[in-house]
């Protein structure tokens, strides 16, 4: 399980130097990445020996982290759905993708993204899942805006970002609450009856529910979905059937085990989640867009998901579990299909498709399969998995099952309003010649179809992969089966209707678009997004203009102030940490006269040369203290640092204004004359401070050891390369950081393409017929 | 549209600037002649430091200052840079290395960074001791060079073309 979760990371780093030198065959590299997440399928089909239970890599042990995978039936099955998609999408976008796409990027990207998922799924540990959790959001924000010359795509990635991060958070503060309240930082050790008392139970139930919503894209968190369809076709089946947006049910399913106990679990989430299956399927319907409609059913799909698993019973876990592979199988079938349709014809738009069934034959059979399995239509596998649903929703009672039939009605409709692009006078753009896809794009589209497929007519086998998840879930005692007839049930009546329902949605689609367009609210959750962000980018600059528009004394002032007034809290709180003034050493005293030469040459300076001069000249003093303390090492850095901040300094004046004296009110030399007073004495007393030891010093310690465990005679060099590495580790970093932020403000407003950039720039290809896709009619 | 793909950003022109905007501190000839002796052995006394740092002053840091030092000169003197990339490349490659350098041990089984040495003889050198965290301060050298050189690249190339009031 371990290298099912680190193979696809390392093979990242791979694919991104082969990218540019393999092109499109490195796609072949990226789906090996998948085999060994494939090959955890071995345990779930019972092979003896295969089981891998619990895998532990320590990381770091004191503070209770630990990458541990844990694989429990639902954890592989999911992982197993991961692998199986992850590798199809791969082979997929072999022959999708352009010849001209940054192939490097694009893969790694993709790998990263299967990696951070594989984690997520089989993680342990808290800790590590809430860290994989977020690495599916930022990876997936870099797939979604992997074209980031387009403006939709850099808009859906940042509003992908932006939504799962928020959930993100909440994550993280529940994790936290769990791991204190439950005592461990393991999901498989956490104490639930400890958990279930603690008052922390409610608020980290809470956080969890964000979490999930956000990342599943239900109500009213959906709007980052549709958006996210910008990101290429693999990448969208990806992210839309198997993966990313399944993260919430995954976590809803999961953790219902230790929050189902309490009504508020089930009474929020199998609302929210019904309403997203009406709302989402709703819009689908009225989109004209093959993807975007596409996107909607999948907000709709996952709705019902998070409203099975949200019930938190076991008939309801069977239920979902049974529609999360099957929606897996067609969902994905269908973006390939929609991506065959788009590659053939050059557009998604449905009003200008039609009559394809005789130029893609078996792109037709295909989607026909997966349509129909997420119509609901027997003998395919979403027809079984809605009557679980149906049967499931009776129980809850006649709203929640008029809900129900409400969603699916619409999801029916819908289902066959994509498969009209089929039917009727062969329709298409100007230029394009539709004929069949080649077999590298058929295929996965065609195996994932043929599961569909298998799921419906061998019932026994699409329940005995659903069984293999009993036992983690908690759902072996429930008696139910899959099965194609369960005779006249209520549930059986229900589906009638809404085909009923469906067929009448679709006979008067005119007048339902009608009133579609009539029933747009003005008020959508994409209009308070936008209104926040541009809320947000309003105050910041307003703050800014502010405070940054203040002339550089004023600022001094400001902040001075502050450190003033914060330094004096600190005294005034505790003033036992200061201690008597020993004797000084008189050798120094030359050095401090000079420090203060340098200090009074600054303020007596006319001109910035004179002044940086000044500075300089307590720079070197410092230095000067450094080495008659004995500490070579800090007065040779001191020297430096000097050095080159005064070759800063003198490249910057060349570029700023002559220097002024503004005129100084006397109430304004007041002030300074206490600012710079109390900055002194503030100064003073935090070295005066810092001479008092409040334990005992640990400088010995290194003295003793540098050369025995370092193998270094310089403790400082010693200290900062082993002992304390990882500060200093972090401090490159910061260096690294800052270097890269300097860079950007001082190239802003500079021609030209950003470093990195570098290597021609691809050729265009736009064959005859292209479209752009527009913005859409977002909901 | 057979393959979706976005229009590709326009061709720019050739990445390398050997001669960007006349820097307007450089060419002195004077200048020059003393660089060009100065530089190599700023540069050498640079590395001095950064091999001598585990037993005796010096280090990464130390050493990225002052080859930064030499690197500004050469800049100044010449009017273009001495070293053949972006300057700023050096970061992400330092940090790898010092990272890397961590994780050798970790997966060793040892704690992440802990640092390993030892003693090669040989007939020409004599005794000489290796250790691994020279490699951990190659890695800061490296960023410290590409960070402070990028900053310092980037104010050179400023060309002063703002006013503000109250300026002649």
């Amino acid at each position: 399980m371990t290298l099912a979760v680190f193979l696809p990371f390392l093979l990242a780093a791979l694919c991104a130097w082969l990218g540019p030198r393999l092109g499109r065959r490195t796609g072949y590299v990226a789906a090996l990445a998948f085999v060994p997440a494939l090959l955890l399928a071995l345990p779930l089909a019972g092979m003896p020996g295969a089981l891998p239970a619990l895998e532990v890599t320590r990381w770091v042990p004191t503070l209770g982290l630990a990458l541990a995978f844990r694989g429990d039936g639902f954890s592989l099955l999911f992982a197993t759905l991961i692998g199986v998609i992850g590798a199809l999408a791969s082979l997929y976008s072999v022959a999708y993708l352009s010849p001209h796409e940054r192939f490097g990027r694009f893969y790694a990207y993709l790998l990263l993204f299967g990696g951070s998922m594989l984690g997520l799924v089989l993680s342990d540990n808290l800790i590590a899942l809430f860290g994989f959790w977020e690495m599916t959001s930022v990876t997936s924000f870099l797939l979604i805006g992997l074209w980031h010359t387009r403006s939709a795509a850099r808009d859906g990635a940042v509003k992908a970002f932006l939504v799962s991060a928020l959930g993100g958070l909440g994550l993280l503060a529940a994790v936290a609450m769990i791991g204190l309240a439950g005592g461990s930082t393991t999901l498989s050790g956490l104490d639930v009856e400890a958990l279930r008392a603690s008052p922390l139970f409610t608020p980290a139930l809470l956080l969890t529910l964000l979490a999930a919503f956000t990342k599943s894209a239900q109500l009213p968190f959906h709007l980052w979905l549709p958006t996210a369809m910008e990101a290429p076709t693999p990448v969208s089946a990806f992210l839309h059937s198997a993966t990313m947006v399944k993260a919430g049910v995954l976590l809803v399913a999961k953790f219902g085990l230790l929050f189902g106990t309490s009504p508020l679990w089930s009474g929020i989430i199998v609302p929210v989640g019904l309403a997203t299956l009406v709302w989402g399927a709703w819009i689908a319907l009225r989109q004209t867009d093959l993807k975007a409609l596409l996107a909607y059913s999948t907000v709709s799909q996952l709705g019902l998901l998070m409203s099975l698993y949200g019930l938190a019973d076991a008939e309801g876990r069977f239920a979902a579990t049974a529609h999360l592979l099957n929606h897996a199988a067609f969902k994905a079938a269908l973006f390939f299909v929609v991506g065959i349709i788009d590659h053939e014809t050059g557009t998604r738009e449905l009003p200008r498709l039609g009559g394809l069934r005789k130029a893609l034959p078996v792109t037709f059979a295909v989607a026909l399969l997966a349509a129909l399995s997420m119509a609901g239509v027997p003998p395919l596998g979403g027809f079984i998995s809605k009557e679980l649903f149906y049967e499931a929703m009776l129980h809850q009672g006649p709203l929640f099952i008029g809900v129900a039939v409400a969603g699916s009605a619409l999801t029916f409709a819908y289902s066959f309003r994509l498969l009209r692009v089929f039917w009727g006078p062969p329709r298409s753009p100007p230029g394009a010649d539709p004929h069949e896809a080649p077999p590298g794009l058929t295929g996965p589209a065609a195996l994932l179809a043929l599961a569909a497929l298998t799921f419906g007519v061998w019932p026994g086998g699409a329940e005995a992969l659903t069984r293999t998840a009993q036992n983690a879930l908690d759902f072996a005692a429930y008696p139910g089966h899959l099965s194609l007839w369960h005779g006249v049930t209520p549930a059986l009546l229900a589906t009638f209707v809404t085909w009923g329902l469906g067929a009448a949605l679709i006979a008067q689609s005119a007048r339902v678009s009608t009133l579609g367009r009539r029933l747009t609210p003005r008020l959508n959750a994409n209009t308070v997004y936008y209104a926040l962000t541009e809320g947000v980018n309003v105050l910041s600059s307003r703050l800014i203009a502010r405070t940054q528009g203040l002339a550089l004394p004023d600022q001094l002032r400001i902040m001075l102030g502050a450190a003033a007034l914060i330094a004096g809290y600190g005294v005034w709180r505790s003033p036992q940490v200061f201690h008597a003034i020993g004797p000084l050493p008189l050798a120094l005293l030359p050095i401090a006269a000079l420090l203060v030469a340098g200090a009074l040459g600054v303020l007596l300076a006319r001109s910035r040369l004179t002044a940086v001069v000044a500075v300089g000249l307590t720079g070197f003093g410092s230095a000067a203290a450094f080495l008659g303390l004995r500490a070579p090492d800090l007065a040779l850095t001191q020297l430096l640092v000097e050095a080159v901040t005064v070759i800063l300094f003198l490249l910057v004046f060349r570029s700023l204004p002559r220097s002024r004296d503004l005129p100084r009110t006397r109430w304004r030399y007041g002030v300074d004359l206490l600012l710079a007073a109390s900055a002194g004495v503030g100064a003073t007393l935090l070295v005066l401070a810092g001479v008092r030891f409040l334990a005992p010093p640990i400088s010995p310690y290194y003295l003793a050891n540098s050369y025995e465990l370092g193998g270094g005679r310089n403790v400082v060099n010693v200290l900062l390369v082993d002992f304390r590495g990882f500060d200093t580790l972090g401090e490159i970093t910061v260096v690294g950081m800052v270097a890269l932020a300097v860079l950007g403000l001082v190239r802003v407003g500079k021609k030209g393409r950003a470093p990195g950039e570098a290597g021609p720039a691809p050729a265009p290809s736009t064959p005859p017929g292209t479209t752009r896709p527009k913005e859409k009619e977002e909901a | 549209m057979t393959r979706e793909r976005p229009t590709p950003a326009p061709a720019a022109p050739p990445a390398r600037d050997r001669t960007p905007t006349p820097a307007p501190l450089s060419g002195d000839p004077i200048l020059r002649t003393v660089s060009r002796a100065v530089f190599a052995l700023v540069l050498l006394f640079a590395l001095l430091l950064l091999w001598r740092g585990h037993n005796a002053p010096g280090g990464g840091f130390i050493a990225g200052l002052m080859t930064t030092c030499a690197l500004i000169l050469h800049r100044i003197a010449y009017g273009h840079s001495a070293l053949r990339t972006d300057p700023a490349r050096l970061v992400p490659w330092g940090l790898a290395l010092s990272f890397v350098t961590g994780l050798v041990p970790y997966l060793l089984g040892r704690p992440y960074l802990k640092s390993d040495y030892g003693y090669l003889t040989t007939a020409l050198t004599g005794e000489f001791e290796w250790a691994t965290a020279l490699l951990f301060d190659v890695g800061v050298y490296l960023v410290v060079v590409g960070g402070s050189l990028a900053i310092a690249y980037a104010l050179i190339r400023v060309d002063p073309h703002e006013r503000v009031e109250g300026d002649e």
